[in-house]
């Protein structure tokens, strides 16, 4: 593609923009689209509830076996634990209702998401949005009444005060945002890669280890403890979680709501350098 | 037909497979690589779950990686066979299962050997080292009958595992849908088998021993291999891993069969 024609994309951009609805309604749109399409796949919903509940029947009696029945280990309680392996895999299904990753390089793969650029939005904001979409539909539908469920047969420990809910609230959207911004990264990847095989199971890999979500940070031998606390991962499972179950308490909540903000802040911008040299070469390469 | 030339068209159509997926050679390496680092990272976090608390029931780090390894092996034949039977809904909803039966061979043959996954590669080279790290761990003397049993516990496995893709696939007959049901149900199940079944409530145990015989893939052989105990179930219980792999496969094949005879082509 030559300067002209990059012009002339350029101008379809700015005409569309200044006549197209105004921005935040059209994002609000492709969250309703979502929620709506999340309602024809009924099915998709059902069984990512089915294998959610397995996963946490296997972690709640991994977790079960390794207390042994001890009421604690290194200082945290057995009712702790349990508590956050099943408030971590309430937060897995959240995070798992997004776009996954193998569907990012799907777009990629086959030219969808070039096709896209072409269009008045942001790429990456819009799938944000529609995963809002999707996400709502299977908490509302499948997640929320499934966990109310549990936490009033099981006996987990809840936090008392209301605040502590809020903190975690927003802490876990946050871990939501940083997730979104990670793995839309290693989605763009693609565009660099021949073949991206390594990178999914790097990317799995460092979710369900480094991000504290099957195992606390707490109980990692230091030198790993240290890595996870370098890395952005943790502040996706681990961090929400600490404040639910009150390990994370008082000032220590702003500090981790702090580096939260910080990692949401760096990976938002890695995000944001990589879609535009992916979008750079898709422009250069002509799609 | 006859088995032989059965047997025989069988290798003619895997080399072709394997020819073709060894063309994109860059793509083969990294899968294999990839699969590697997935499993590695398991045993990792087995290895941290471990570094505290020493024991998962009365399982130690290196006899679980034993069991994760079996699982893993027994997998890798299976990938290998019939991994490509969970998108059989792909070929009735585009029409293209519909050339499985216009040919003079057994349609289930036929879609069995249509694909020849060589990348399982990964599996194997990554259960092998494993294996081999744990018998000096664990000071594992392998005599002739431990290996026969070893092979029987792997030709059990595959044929179990291999027998509930087949009953996956055959769902699409009557839903035109597989691949969803090997994500919901069989994933998550294996995952389960990579733990000891001992730490698992009593009901999971009782579905893994006798509705899916996944506890004869790995758990109920390591057993047996490793001196361990089985609360529920006699210690032998491993010894049959072979036998319930022929039955369930049997099983397995008789309802593809039978969604088979009902199958009509969507027309597509």
């Amino acid at each position: 593609m030559n300067m002209l024609e990059y012009e002339i994309v350029l101008k379809i951009k700015i005409i569309y923009g200044v006549q197209g609805m105004s921005s935040w309604s059209m994002y609000w749109t492709f969250t309703k689209k979502a929620f709506l399409r999340s309602s024809v796949y009924r099915f998709e919903v059902w069984s990512r509830t089915g294998s959610n509940i397995i996963f946490l029947l296997m972690w709640g009696s991994i977790w079960t076996a390794l207390y042994a029945g001890r009421d604690e280990a290194g200082g945290v309680t057995f009712t702790a634990m349990l508590t956050y392996i099943v408030v971590s895999q309430f937060l897995d299904g959240v995070n798992e209702a997004g776009t996954p990753l193998w569907e990012i390089q799907e777009k990629v793969r086959t030219g969808d998401i070039s096709l896209e650029l072409m269009r008045p939005f942001d790429v990456p904001l819009r799938y944000l949005f529609a995963d809002f979409g999707s996400v709502a539909f299977y908490m509302i539908t499948a997640l929320l009444p499934l966990y109310l469920v549990i936490f009033y047969f099981l006996d987990l420990a809840l936090p008392t005060n209301w605040l502590t809910w809020v903190y975690f609230i927003i802490s876990a959207c946050i871990g939501f945002l940083i997730r979104y911004c990670v793995e839309m990264t290693f989605g763009l990847l693609t565009f660099f890669l021949v073949e991206t095989g390594g990178i999914e199971d790097i990317f799995y890999f460092a979710m369900s280890l480094l991000s504290g979500s099957v195992i606390p940070l707490w109980f990692f031998p230091s030198w790993l403890e240290t890595i996870a606390v370098y890395l952005p991962f943790q502040a996706i499972f681990f961090m929400p979680i600490s404040i639910f179950i009150g390990e994370t308490t008082g000032g220590e909540v702003f500090t981790s709501l702090g580096l939260q903000l910080f990692w949401l802040f760096v990976c938002y911008l890695v995000l944001r350098m990589v879609w535009n040299r992916a979008s750079h070469k898709v422009v250069v390469q002509g799609g | 037909m006859t088995i032989a030339k059965y047997i025989k068209l069988y290798f003619k159509l895997v080399s072709a497979g394997i020819r073709a997926q060894l063309q994109y050679r860059f793509a083969f390496v990294m899968r294999i690589i990839g699969m590697i680092t997935a499993y590695t990272g398991t045993a990792v976090t087995m290895w941290v779950m471990l570094y505290q608390f020493q024991t998962l029931g009365d399982w130690n780090f290196f006899e679980m990686l034993f069991l994760f390894a079996l699982s893993i092996l027994s997998w890798g034949f299976c990938i290998i066979l019939f991994f490509h039977f969970r998108s059989l809904d792909t070929y009735i909803l585009n029409g293209t299962f519909d050339r499985f039966l216009v040919r003079p061979l057994n349609p289930f043959f036929h879609f069995m050997a249509m694909k020849f996954d060589i990348a399982s590669f990964g599996q194997f080279l990554f259960s092998i080292v494993v294996f081999v790290i744990v018998s000096f761990q664990l000071q594992l003397e392998w005599t002739l009958g431990k290996l026969l049993f070893l092979l029987g516990a792997i030709v059990g496995g595959v044929l179990i595992q291999g027998g509930l893709l087949v009953i996956i696939s055959a769902f699409a007959f009557w839903t035109t849908k597989s691949e969803q049901f090997y994500w919901v149900a069989m994933f998550p199940a294996r995952n389960l088998t990579y733990y000891p079944l001992a730490i698992y409530p009593k009901f999971i145990q009782w579905i893994t021993a006798f509705v899916i015989p996944f506890g004869f893939v790995n758990y109920f052989p390591t057993t047996v291999i490793l001196n361990k105990e089985t609360p529920y179930f006699p210690d032998y219980m491993g010894y049959f891993s072979p036998l319930v792999g022929v039955l369930f496969f049997g099983l397995a094949y008789f309802i593809w069969m039978l969604g088979l005879s009902r199958y009509k082509s969507t027309g597509s």
